[in-house]
């Protein structure tokens, strides 16, 4: 701020609250023939309006306001560039209260760090810590429940696309994923029909009993051995890879959709799925917090 | 002295115009110097000017009333900043005609949304179902965002407005080359293809602060 805007403020603020004072102070005291008269001469259907002076507790408020704006303009910023004898502003209280909970939480994170996330996962404080840390920056797509959405897997469950060891956790977070599932129409004959058996033969691999209708038995008779192609990344057996990020198709979780619709769209479409990575939003120490939350969602649960 | 007080007492113009006199004085410390000072009046480095798609997501969510649930000013208190990202500053919305701040948060502060990992996808999925992927959001829908395409016939009035009323440092190729894109790439854009690209810029000046 410039010397000019500081004088131009100070004069406004002392002038105003001098101003004040001098009204308070005139506004005592009745001229002589003023106080002669009992009533103002203002008079409404016959009530006049006595002459009186201001009621004292409304006039010790006013002078409090006054006193009190003194105080407050020596002790915090209000007179130009003079910043209060507290020497407040907003920036600095705000670093005073960041500073103040890194030296709470900071030896505990620092703890956290040390011991291994298998372990981890078990301290009361760091699910704490790790379930306000996932509420924040995993619900969003995961659910506040962490139970996923169409599209975003579950986290509490016993499936893993990427695998569910503590390494594999943390790298998902750290580094993020790419799933890509190409569109696979064409390599599986490109007809609707062919999309449609290969759709029933997929659904049909976790519901075996669904191959009981013959019409559904022809569809998985004709796609089954077109599965080759599909197998290079699902598996011979369809249970999947961890190492591709590819579903196994064997065990009636649906990230995509469970309906023969969704499967014959991501049949003909393909899927591209992202989870954007979180190093550099995190720092290492929530990232392993975090990776251990993740990975004691599943713990508790029998299989 | 006293005199005067019942002069100003029976006289109603006067008191009007006393009282206006008396209530200007607080703009006059307060807002004045605003307009001079460097914190307030000089865009950050860091800040560009948004693109024709932004500009256009930017009406949109104007239009949908977005800023009255969803505030953009992080304040500087630690569970805000720890929440959403570093805390605004007057430099990152020199450029803003009209600011968007808002005044109530329904919905969680977005002027560092651009800045958290969320991909393009969801913000797509969240605004024509918000409870497909937020099963206890409050948000109204907007499916309608997906089918509209964008009405480019003032784009090119914005920008210029922007650029000669405001001060926006768009050069007149710039402006041309955002047009190029109008007329191109973006003729058949959509709305929502609009706010995404809105809602993703916001914040980047800050990205190096996070």
């Amino acid at each position: 701020m410039s010397q000019f805007w500081s004088v131009y403020i100070i004069a406004i603020v002392v002038l105003n609250l001098a101003g004040c004072a001098i009204l308070l102070l005139v506004n005592l005291k009745m001229s002589p023939e003023e106080a002669k008269n009992e009533t103002t001469g203002h008079s409404f259907d016959g009530i006049q309006e006595r002459n009186q002076p201001l009621p004292r507790w409304w006039l010790f408020l006013f002078v409090g306001t006054l006193i009190f704006s003194v105080i407050y303009l020596v002790l915090y910023p209000g007179l130009g560039r003079f910043g209060g004898l507290l020497n407040w502003s907003s920036v600095t209280q705000w670093e005073e209260e960041v500073a103040l909970v890194e030296k709470k939480a900071g030896p505990l994170f620092e703890q956290f760090s040390k011991v291994p996330v298998e372990e981890l996962y078990q301290y009361p404080e760091a699910r704490d810590v790790g379930g306000r840390l996932f509420a924040n920056n995993c619900a969003i797509c995961h659910g506040s429940d962490a139970r996923g959405a169409k599209g975003y897997p579950n986290l509490a469950d016993h499936d893993w696309l990427y695998g569910g060891s503590a390494d594999a956790i943390l790298t998902s977070i750290t580094q993020g994923r790419n799933g890509m599932m190409p569109p696979m129409a064409a390599a599986i004959g490109g007809t609707d029909e062919a999309v449609r058996d290969m759709a029933l033969y997929v659904q049909s691999l976790s519901r075996p009993d669904m191959t009981k209708d013959a019409q559904v038995a022809a569809a998985v008779a004709r796609a089954k051995p077109k599965f080759a192609v599909c197998a290079a990344c699902h598996g011979q057996d369809a249970t999947g890879n961890q190492a591709l990020g590819a579903p196994n198709l064997t065990d009636g979780i649906w990230l995509h959709g469970a309906r023969l619709e969704d499967i014959e769209t991501t049949i003909r479409e393909g899927r591209n799925s992202h989870m954007p990575k979180h190093e550099g939003v995190l720092s290492k120490q929530r990232l392993h917090v975090l990776a251990a939350y993740v990975y004691g969602l599943s713990q508790d649960q029998q299989e | 002295m006293a005199n005067y007080h019942s002069v100003i007492e029976k006289n109603v113009s006067l008191m009007i115009v006393l009282t206006l006199v008396a209530v200007s004085f607080g703009g006059l410390a307060e807002i004045v110097p605003l307009f001079w000072q460097k914190a307030t009046t000089e865009p950050m480095a860091t800040l560009r000017p948004y693109t024709a798609l932004e500009m256009a997501g930017r009406d949109v969510y104007i239009r949908e009333g977005c800023h009255v649930c969803h505030t953009q000013m992080v304040r500087p208190l630690r569970a805000e900043t720890e929440r959403f990202g570093p805390y605004s500053v007057a430099g990152e919305d020199v450029w803003e005609h009209p600011f968007l701040w808002g005044s109530k948060r329904t919905g969680p502060d977005l002027d560092r949304v651009g800045l958290r990992p969320i991909t393009e996808q969801w913000h797509r999925e969240h605004l024509r179902d918000p409870r497909q992927v937020v099963p206890e959001s409050n948000m109204p829908a907007y499916p309608w965002l997906a089918e509209n395409t964008v009405d480019w016939s003032h784009m090119e009035r914005t920008l210029k407005v922007f650029k000669n009323q405001f001060g926006v440092p768009y050069t007149d190729e710039d402006i041309a080359e955002q047009m190029q894109k109008v007329n191109g790439e973006w003729a058949d854009a959509t709305e929502e293809d609009a706010v995404v690209a809105y809602l993703l810029s916001l914040g980047q000046a800050r990205r190096e602060e996070r």
